[in-house]
C-alpha cells in the first residue's frame, strides 16, 4: 500500500483509489450504510432472541417516531446526549480523547444536588448556581486528566475512563452516607430538591425545555467559535497535527486545557439538567445516567466533528434510547437492547472509518492495458 | 486473629479470580500492543454462554468450554476493526462492551435470577486462574513465542523483519485474550454466584483493565493486584461499621490514576509496552 | 380465614354475574427481573394466579422498571388501556402520585407505600410475624450465639423485620446476637455472597436475610451451616439445611382487589381510605421455606428438645412455642403480636410499653433497633 495517489486495486471496471479527503457526500453515505449494516445486524439479534425483527422495527417506527409521546422522550434522551456529545466533539477535535463524559456528568449531578440541597440562595439563583456549580465541577473532573496528559504524558483514555468510576462510588456514597434524605426511608437517594431548584417541562412531556435551549445554544456557540473565530483554529490545528501547532507556537497547553474544561463542563451541565429536570434528588449513578457519557461518544463520532452535525445525531441516539423503552413495553424486551444498538452502530462506524479515504472511479480496462 | 487474616485471604484470592483471569488475557493483548476495553462485554458473553450450556447440557464442564469460545468469538470483530481497519483501539473496545453487555442481557433474558443446580467450586478457578499466571509469565518472558508477543507490542517492525505476520500475533493476542475474559464469566456465573443476570460482571471488566495497568502488564504482579483488590472488595463488607464501602470499592480506579502518573512522574518505565494502542501498518514509517 | 371466603364468594359471583361483560385490563410494574427468586417474582406469580381465577381479567407487565423512569411507563401502559395499574416497589410512591393525578380515571394501587388518594389505594403483605417466629427458631439453633443477616437497605420495612427477628432469636437464647450487613441492592448474588462470607468469618452460624436471591442459603449450605428462606420457596436450594422461612400469596391480595374493582365497590374516587396490610390472619403470608411445610422435618427434634420458660406457657419447647403462637396469630383475635410491649430498643430506650402493641403507622415507620442487633444502623433515633 503506498501513499501515492494511483490506483490501488481493480474490481472488474472500478478502481479503487486513496483520496486525501472524505468529500462530505461520501461520509453521509458511508454513514448510512454503517447505520443499515448495524440494524440489520441487530435484526439478527432480535431473531435470535425470538422476536421477529420486522415486527420489532415496526413497532420501534410506530412508536417513537410516529407517537408524540414516544417522540418526546427521544428528545428528553437528547438533551444529555447532545451537551456531552458537543464536549467531546470539541475533545475529540483537540485530539484529547475524553471518555470520561460519564462520570463528569455524574459530578455536574452532584454539583447540582449539593447547591439545590444546602446552597441558602434566593429562589431566583438557585438554578443559574445549579448549572454554574454543574459546569465547573464537571469541568474540573476533565481537567485532572487533561493536566496529568499535558505536564506528564500520561494516557488521558486511561484517567478519564477510570474517574468515571470514581465518580460512580462518590455519588454511591453521598446517597447512602451523608446526603442520605431524611425523607429517604433509609433508601439510597437524597431528600427532594425544593420546588425552585426544579427545571420546568414541556407540558405534557418530560422534556425539560431550559436545558434542550442550553444544549442548542451550546452546540450553537461551540460550532461559532471552531469556524470563525481565533481560538477554534488553533483547537483544529492541535488536533490534526500537535506537532506543527508547536511549531507554529502555538498555545497547545492552554488550547487542551480549554477543551477539556469545556468538555467536561458541558457534561456536568448535563448532568445539572437529569437531576434537577427529571430526577429531583441525586439518586444511584445507573439511575441518573443511563450511559449518556459513554452513548455521547457516538454522537460525537458520528457527528464527525461538526458541532451542528451533533443535534442530529443526538436526536437519533436519543430515539435509540426511546426505543428502548418502547421494546420494553410492547415486545417485553430488556432495556439492554439499546446496548445492542449503541454498540453494533459503534462499531460498524468506526470500522467504516478507513472507507472514507478510497474513492470508487469508473475505469473499464481499455484493451492493451 | 489468624482466622480473620486467613478468611480475608480466601476471600481475596475468589473475589481476585475474575479479574485475574481476565486481567491475564488483557495483559497478553496489550503486551502485543493492542489494548481492548471490551473485556466488561466478552466477560458478560462468557458468563451467559457459560451459564445457558450448563443448565441446559447439565456439565458445567461443557458450561466452561462455551464460556471459551464465545468470548473468544466476540472478541473477533473487535480484532478486525482495531487490528485489520485501524480503527481507533479504545472507541472499538467500547463498542465491543456495549456489544457484549447488550447481547447477553438480550438473549440471557430466560435464564435471569434462576440459580444454578450444579455449580462449580470456587477453588478450581481459583487454582486454575494462579497456575496460569506463571505458566503466562514463564511463556512471556522466557520462550521464543513470547519473545514475538512482546515484540509485537514493543516494535512491531521487527517481528515483521523477522518474517511473521504482525497481524496473526495480535489477532492471536486479542483472541486469547477474549478466551481469558470468558472463563472469568464463566467463573462468575457457574462458580462465584452460581446465576445469571444481566449486569451480572458489576464493572469486573473495568476492574480487569485496571488491574493489567496496576501489575505493569506483568503475569506474575498481575496476581499480587489482584489479591489487593479482592482484600478491598472483602474488607468493604468486613469493615462496613468503620469505613465506607465506596471508598475501598473506588480504590482500584483511583489506584490506576495514581501509578500511571507516578510512573510518568519518575521518567521510569510504566511497564507499558511501546506501540501500546498504534495500530500497524505493513512498511509504513512511524 | 372468613374475610378469605368472603372474597372467594365475591369472585364467584362477579365472575358468574359479569362473565359476558366487560374485560378489566390491569397491569403490573416490576422493579426486578420476574426471573429472580424473590420479591418480582412473587408478584408475577399473584398475577398470573389472578388471571387464572378471573376470567375477565386482561394483564400486562412490565419488569426492571428503575424507580426514577416509572412515570413515564405508567403514561405509556394507561395509553395501552390499563385500567388498573398496580406498582410494586416503595420506590414509585412519588410517581404513582403524580401519574394519579395526570391520569385520574385509573385505578392504582402501590405496594408498601403509605400515602394515599382517591384513586391510589396501598397494600402490603407483611411479615414480621412470621420473622419473629423464625427467629424463635434460629435463636434455638445458633451454637456460636451469632446470628447473620443480610439485607438490602435500611429501610423501616427491613429493621422492622429484622427487630422482629431479633426478638424472637433473645427470647429463646437471651445473650444471643444478630450481625447485620447492608448491600444496598435487591439483586445482587456477589454482594450477597460476601456479606454471607463476612459474616460467617465473624462467627454466625445461622442466617436470615432480606434479598431477592437465595445467595445466603447456598453460601451458608457449603459450609454445613442452618438458614431461613425468604419470599419463594427456597428450601430446594439446600433441603437439608432450610429451617423455614416466609412465603408470600400476593394472589390473595390482588384477586380480592380486582374483584372489588369489577364489581365497582372500588372506584376512581374512593380509594383514599383503601390500604390492605395483610398477615397471617387474611392467608396472604406463610410460615416456610415450602409451600404447606411451615419447620423442615429435620429440624424438628433439635427444636423440640431445646426448653425455654415462656410468661404464659410455662415450660414449653421452642417447637411447640412456634406452633401455639403461629395459631394465636393465624387468629383473627390476634392475641399475640412479636411487638408486644414492653420492649426497649438496643440503646435501653422504652419503645413499646407495657401493654402496648405498636400501631400500624409506628410499624410503616419504624427506625429504631431491637436489643441483640449488632451492626450499623443507619437512621438510628437517639
Amino acid at each position: 500500500m503506498d501513499g501515492g495517489g494511483g490506483g490501488l486495486r481493480r474490481i472488474g471496471p472500478f478502481l479503487i483509489e486513496k483520496d486525501l479527503v472524505a468529500p462530505p457526500i461520501r461520509v453521509l453515505l458511508v454513514s448510512a450504510a454503517a447505520l443499515a449494516l448495524a440494524f440489520l445486524t441487530a435484526a439478527l439479534v432480535f431473531w435470535a432472541y425470538g422476536v421477529d425483527p420486522v415486527l420489532a422495527y415496526r413497532t420501534i417506527f410506530v412508536e417513537t417516531l410516529l407517537s408524540s409521546g414516544g417522540f418526546a422522550e427521544g428528545v428528553r434522551r437528547a438533551i444529555p446526549l447532545l451537551l456531552a456529545g458537543v464536549g467531546l466533539v470539541l475533545a475529540f477535535r483537540a485530539q484529547f480523547w475524553n471518555i470520561g463524559a460519564e462520570g463528569q456528568l455524574l459530578l455536574g449531578a452532584v454539583a447540582a444536588a449539593g447547591v439545590a440541597l444546602f446552597a441558602p440562595l434566593p429562589a431566583a439563583l438557585l438554578l443559574p448556581a445549579m448549572f454554574l456549580a454543574g459546569f465547573v465541577a464537571g469541568g474540573l473532573w476533565a481537567v485532572l486528566p487533561a493536566l496529568l496528559k499535558l505536564r506528564l504524558g500520561v494516557n488521558d483514555v486511561l484517567t478519564t475512563l477510570m474517574l468515571n468510576y470514581v465518580a460512580v462510588y462518590l455519588v454511591e456514597w453521598l446517597i447512602h452516607g451523608p446526603w442520605r434524605g431524611r425523607t429517604a426511608f433509609g433508601f439510597a437517594y437524597s431528600d427532594r430538591f425544593p420546588e425552585p431548584a426544579m427545571l420546568p417541562l414541556i407540558p405534557g412531556t418530560y422534556v425539560h425545555w431550559p436545558t434542550l435551549l442550553l444544549a442548542l445554544a451550546g452546540a450553537l456557540a461551540a460550532w461559532f467559535v471552531l469556524t470563525h473565530t481565533t481560538w477554534g483554529y488553533p483547537v483544529r490545528v492541535t488536533g490534526d497535527n500537535p506537532e506543527a501547532a508547536r511549531y507554529a507556537h502555538m498555545p497547545v497547553f492552554r488550547v487542551v486545557f480549554a477543551v477539556a474544561l469545556a468538555s467536561g463542563g458541558f457534561a456536568g451541565l448535563a448532568g445539572v439538567g437529569e437531576v434537577a429536570g427529571v430526577h429531583g434528588r441525586l439518586l444511584e449513578a445507573y439511575q441518573i445516567s443511563l450511559g449518556y457519557g459513554y452513548t455521547a461518544i457516538i454522537v460525537a463520532w458520528l457527528a464527525r466533528g461538526n458541532p451542528l452535525g451533533a443535534m442530529l445525531t443526538a436526536l437519533f441516539m436519543g430515539l435509540i434510547f426511546a426505543s428502548g423503552d418502547v421494546m420494553k413495553i410492547s415486545l417485553q424486551m430488556p432495556f439492554r437492547v439499546t446496548d445492542v444498538f449503541n454498540g453494533l452502530i459503534l462499531f460498524f462506524l468506526i470500522s467504516s472509518e478507513r472507507l472514507l479515504y478510497y474513492r470508487v472511479r469508473w475505469a473499464p480496462v481499455r484493451k492493451g492495458d | 486473629m489468624d482466622d480473620l487474616v486467613l478468611a480475608m485471604l480466601v476471600r481475596a484470592l475468589a473475589f481476585g479470580t475474575p479479574i485475574l483471569l481476565a486481567g491475564l488475557g488483557e495483559i497478553y493483548a496489550e503486551r502485543s500492543g493492542v489494548v481492548n476495553l471490551g473485556v466488561e462485554g466478552m466477560m458478560a458473553v462468557g458468563a451467559l454462554a457459560a451459564f445457558a450450556v450448563a443448565q441446559s447440557s447439565g456439565s458445567p464442564y461443557l458450561g466452561v468450554l462455551a464460556a471459551l469460545l464465545a468470548a473468544a468469538l466476540v472478541s473477533l470483530p473487535f480484532a478486525l476493526a482495531s487490528i485489520t481497519l485501524r480503527a481507533n483501539q479504545y472507541v472499538a473496545g467500547l463498542a465491543l462492551t456495549m456489544l457484549g453487555l447488550g447481547v447477553s442481557g438480550l438473549l440471557g433474558k430466560p435464564y435471569e435470577g434462576a440459580p444454578l443446580a450444579h455449580p462449580l467450586p470456587e477453588a478450581g478457578f481459583i487454582v486454575t486462574a494462579l497456575l496460569l499466571a506463571v505458566l503466562l509469565w514463564f511463556f512471556l518472558q522466557h520462550t521464543y513465542g513470547g519473545l514475538v508477543l512482546r515484540s509485537a507490542g514493543e516494535n512491531p517492525e521487527t517481528v515483521d523483519a523477522m518474517g511473521i505476520d504482525v497481524y496473526r500475533v495480535r489477532y492471536a493476542a486479542v483472541i486469547f485474550g477474549g478466551a481469558m475474559s470468558g472463563l472469568a464469566g464463566a467463573f462468575l456465573s457457574l462458580a462465584y454466584r452460581p446465576s445469571w443476570a444481566d449486569g451480572i460482571t458489576s464493572g469486573l471488566g473495568w476492574i480487569a483493565v485496571a488491574l493489567a495497568i496496576f501489575a505493569a502488564w506483568h503475569p506474575l504482579k498481575a496476581v499480587g493486584a489482584a489479591l489487593l483488590f479482592g482484600a478491598l472488595y472483602h474488607l468493604s463488607y468486613r469493615l462496613q461499621a468503620a469505613v465506607s464501602p465506596e471508598f475501598l470499592k473506588a480504590m482500584p480506579y483511583l489506584f490506576v490514576v495514581v501509578v500511571l502518573s507516578l510512573s510518568a512522574l519518575r521518567k521510569g518505565p510504566s511497564g507499558a509496552p511501546e506501540s501500546l494502542g498504534i495500530p500497524y501498518v505493513r512498511g509504513e514509517r512511524r | 380465614m372468613r374475610k378469605g371466603l368472603l372474597a372467594v364468594l365475591l369472585v364467584l359471583l362477579v365472575a358468574a354475574g359479569f362473565a359476558q361483560g366487560d374485560k378489566l385490563k390491569a397491569c403490573w410494574i416490576y422493579v426486578g427481573p420476574v426471573g429472580d427468586y424473590g420479591w418480582s417474582h412473587a408478584h408475577d406469580q399473584g398475577r398470573i394466579a389472578a388471571e387464572k381465577a378471573l376470567p375477565w381479567l386482561e394483564t400486562q407487565y412490565v419488569e426492571s422498571v428503575p424507580e426514577a423512569q416509572a412515570e413515564a411507563y405508567i403514561d405509556r401502559l394507561v395509553k395501552q388501556g390499563c385500567e388498573v395499574v398496580f406498582a410494586t416497589s416503595f420506590g414509585y410512591m412519588d410517581s404513582v402520585l403524580a401519574a394519579a393525578r395526570k391520569h385520574p380515571d385509573v385505578i392504582f394501587a402501590h405496594a408498601t407505600g403509605f400515602k394515599r388518594a382517591p384513586n391510589v389505594a396501598t397494600y402490603m403483605a407483611d411479615f414480621y410475624q412470621l420473622y419473629y417466629l423464625n427467629g424463635l427458631m434460629a435463636g434455638a439453633l445458633t451454637k456460636s450465639g451469632k446470628v447473620g443477616y443480610v439485607a438490602a437497605f435500611p429501610i423501616p420495612e427491613l429493621k422492622r423485620h429484622i427487630s422482629a427477628f431479633a426478638l424472637g432469636v433473645r427470647a429463646v437464647n437471651p445473650d444471643a446476637e444478630v450481625l447485620v450487613r447492608w448491600i444496598y441492592e435487591w439483586y445482587n448474588p456477589a454482594a450477597a455472597k460476601e456479606a454471607t462470607e463476612a459474616l460467617i468469618a465473624e462467627g454466625a452460624d445461622v442466617f436470615a436475610f432480606t434479598e431477592d436471591t437465595p445467595t445466603v442459603i447456598q453460601v451458608a449450605a457449603k459450609k454445613g451451616l442452618p438458614s431461613f428462606s425468604h419470599y419463594s420457596p427456597m428450601k430446594r436450594f439446600a433441603p437439608e439445611l432450610v429451617v423455614s422461612g416466609q412465603l408470600v400469596h400476593w394472589e390473595k391480595v390482588y384477586i380480592d382487589f380486582l374483584a372489588k374493582v369489577y364489581a365497582g365497590v372500588y372506584t376512581s374516587k374512593n380509594l383514599q381510605d383503601v390500604d390492605y396490610w395483610w398477615l397471617l390472619s387474611q392467608g396472604a403470608v406463610e410460615l416456610g421455606g415450602e409451600y404447606g411445610e411451615p419447620v423442615n422435618p429435620r429440624f424438628v427434634s433439635a427444636l423440640k428438645a431445646r426448653k425455654v420458660n415462656h410468661p404464659v406457657f410455662g415450660k414449653v419447647s421452642v417447637y411447640d412455642l412456634v406452633v401455639k403462637e403461629l395459631a394465636l396469630m393465624r387468629d383473627v383475635e390476634l392475641a399475640f403480636d412479636p411487638f408486644q410491649g414492653p420492649i426497649k430498643d438496643r440503646r435501653g430506650k422504652m419503645r413499646v410499653p407495657a401493654g402496648l402493641r405498636l400501631t400500624k403507622h409506628e410499624l410503616e415507620t419504624m427506625e429504631w433497633a431491637a436489643p441483640g442487633i449488632k451492626g450499623p444502623w443507619p437512621n438510628e433515633p437517639k
